[in-house]
């Protein structure tokens, strides 16, 4: 919190300091409100958001150079009343030359094909604000990154650098409920979920690249990434028990993207390298696994779009896993995992309504996470939204089934300046 | 007698058989020449645009963006790159079209608040601009092989010498039925079109309300469009335009839809 305002502070002063190049001030103000349909949730409050929220942005823009900030200060009623100051982005971004490309700083990172699903882009989502409403720029967390990229004949070579290691933020128990498999059952406040990252070290940054070419009228890409599992899919075992923890990971991968059948067609596939259990042998640990994903997304009239995914996740060593999992007692995945998508987008009354709905499905997990929106631009500064998060499942380990008592509507107002 | 009836009556048919063919070539030329004259201006173009949007109560909705067009030859392929401004939920945004003249279009958008590039299915150029009454292909044209072109008689508009073209699709189009362009013919430049759909009504009307000479090139300055069954219009003003700045080809690649190219989108 104090690295956070000092970090503001220092951004205010810089872009102050430019003086003589113009600044470019704006931002919104929020209030987002929302509370859970399940009297059963075992959260400390009603409410899954009753928030107010400033952003303010800052840009100074020159030929070469380019330095932007992203400010929020909120005021959480929901969670036992807060202020919170978060730089959401803070960098500069210059150009090197005729091919080279640098961005250094805080800032939000996103690459890959899926739509809301995820392979390659193993960058921090924020779980937590995705399922209380908050607009679409909060899935992504911001990281401390430098970033180069270079552009040449033969396609472009992106390079991301994460000194620090820059964890999924999840459902904690404060105002959304999840599984927690030490206690073995849905859990509300009152349980420590806090998981310690990896030591800032030099040999625990995560490093990200990207290799990308037009071929025809596609867009392919290989990455490969080096780092931690986002999300705390580990444990080990201490004097006090076991401990969660952030497992390493590699991952290796490729993607498609371009225009097909009137439609855009997608196809993104991915090696996770599971590094401290390559041969499955530890239950704690999870296993390494294969993904693919294909997506196909069409405008099927005027203002209407539709698109559909289909991921497959095959667990390796599944045998193993298997008998690790009795040995624990523990929710016993498919070997292959599916999941289906889907989004449907309609727009009315000249762009100014929106209507969506996005749902995800697991045939495997038995599990789905419905999202519904409608969005009305009252004016150029004035939008109204309302929306539902909606969950259900079989078992309440799995992905989505976890998440099941969270269900909830929220109301949100914004002011554009 | 009955003999020289028919052949004056065959020769009558002929010559209205080519003076038929005669006018629909005049008439694709025109069409031609106006496309050329209104959208392939130069060899590229920078324009500061502002979108004024009028409900039919009167309300007003803006719209800032910056505007680069590349041509890759006159009348073919072109490249468009629009960076928006304002209003400040789309402030930074990008947007990217690569027009297939005789093919599909692609588009891409970019959102910074989560770094995203984005193909958009690009396959109905009939939807709305931005929540405009423009809809894509206005903005980038529709090519003049796409339809049939007949030459009506002739007239004046705002004191100006047009032709008039009533043009059908060839393929039917839900965008229009009939449209009637009113083309200036020292310039070329479309005065006023308007869009009828399949009942014979008049849907939409389009007014170049404001032409000046920037470089030598007509340029429709200020632009409008009504929508006569929603109530609502646009008018379209561009300011600052600047042709053969001499953009690169590279401008219109992922890398400057992320970073615009500062000498021209600042």
């Amino acid at each position: 919190m104090k690295a956070q305002m000092f970090l503001a502070a220092l951004v205010v002063i810089i872009l102050a300091g430019a003086g003589r190049a113009e600044v470019n001030i704006d931002g919104f103000l929020q209030g987002l409100y929302g509370g859970r349909l399940d009297n059963t949730n075992p959260t400390a409050t009603e409410f899954t958001a009753s928030e107010s929220r400033l952003q303010l942005r800052l840009e100074q823009v020159g030929e070469k150079n380019e330095v932007f900030g992203r400010l929020d200060f909120t005021y959480d009623a929901a969670d036992s009343a807060r202020f919170d100051v978060e730089l959401r982005e803070a960098y500069l971004k210059t150009r090197l030359g005729d091919n080279f490309d640098l961005k250094i700083g805080r800032q939000v990172l996103t690459w890959g094909t899926g739509d809301l699903i995820f392979i390659n882009d193993v960058f921090a989502k924020d779980y937590q604000s995705f399922f209380v409403g908050r607009d679409d720029q909060y899935l992504k967390a911001p990281q401390n990154a430098l970033r180069a990229e270079y552009y040449g004949s033969v396609g472009s070579l992106a390079l991301i650098w994460t000194p620090r290691f820059e964890p999924n933020r999840l459902p904690d128990g404060r105002t959304l409920s999840y599984f927690n498999p030490f206690v073995g059952q849905i859990v509300g406040q009152g349980y420590d979920a806090s998981v310690p990252l990896p030591p800032a070290q030099f040999k625990n940054g995560e490093i990200a690249a990207r290799f990308s070419r037009q071929v025809g009228g596609f867009n392919t890409a290989l990455y490969a990434y080096h780092g931690f599992y986002k999300n705390p899919m580990g444990a080990m075992m201490t004097a006090g028990g076991p401990m969660p923890i952030f497992p390493r990971l590699n991952v290796y991968g490729a993607s498609l993207r371009g225009q097909v059948l009137g439609g855009i067609v997608w196809l993104e596939g991915g090696y996770f390298d599971s590094r401290q259990d390559q041969c499955g042998a530890n239950p704690l640990l999870p296993n390494a696994s294969a993904t693919a994903m294909l997506g196909f997304e069409r405008q099927v009239a005027t203002n209407l779009t539709v698109n559909g995914q289909w991921q497959a996740e095959a667990m390796m060593e599944y045998d193993r896993y298997k008998t690790g999992q009795a040995s624990l007692g523990g929710y016993v995945r498919d070997e292959i995992s599916h999941l289906l998508t889907t989004r449907i987008t309609q727009l009315l009354h000249s762009e100014l309504v929106t209507l969506s709905a996005f749902v995800f499905y697991s045939p495997s997990d038995e599990d789905l996470y419905a999202r519904l929106y409608a969005g009305y631009k009252y004016t150029d500064e004035v939008a109204f939204a309302v929306g539902a998060n909606i969950f259900d499942g079989q078992n309440q380990a799995a992905n989505f089934g976890q998440f099941q008592k969270n269900d909830n509507v929220y109301i949100k107002v914004t002011f554009n300046y | 007698m009955k003999r020289l009836i028919t052949t004056a009556v065959l020769a009558l048919m002929a010559l209205a058989v080519t003076h038929a063919i005669a006018s629909a070539q005049d008439a694709t030329e025109v069409m031609k020449k106006s496309h050329m004259a209104y959208y392939y201006a130069a060899n590229d173009a920078v324009y500061e645009v502002t979108m004024h949007l009028f409900d039919k109560k009167g309300g007003e909705r803006t719209r800032e963006f910056t505007m680069l067009r590349l041509d890759k030859e006159d009348g073919g392929d072109q490249k468009y790159y629009t960076y928006f401004r304002q209003p400040s939920d789309v402030a930074r945004l990008s947007f990217m079209v690569h027009k297939n003249a005789t093919g599909n279009d692609q588009r891409w958008i970019y959102v910074p608040s989560v770094d995203l590039v984005k193909p958009i299915s690009a396959d109905d150029k009939n939807s709305s601009f931005v929540g405009s009454d423009f809809t894509y292909e206005d903005v980038s044209g529709r090519r003049w092989t796409e339809d049939n072109h007949k030459l009506l008689p002739e007239s004046q508009l705002d004191g100006k010498a047009v032709f008039v073209v009533e043009s059908t699709p060839l393929k039917p189009y839900k965008g229009f039925a009939k449209r009637i362009s009113y083309i200036d013919q020292t310039t070329h430049i479309p005065l006023k079109s308007e869009y009828f759909d399949d009942k014979g009504e008049v849907v939409r009307v389009e007014k170049a309300v404001k032409i000046e000479d920037i470089g030598g090139f007509p340029t429709v300055t200020s632009r409008s469009m009504e929508s006569l069954k929603k109530g609502s219009r646009t008018v379209v003003d561009f300011t600052g335009t600047k042709y053969n700045v001499g953009l690169k080809d590279d401008f219109f690649t992922e890398r400057y839809l992320k970073t615009p190219p500062r000498e021209y989108v600042k």
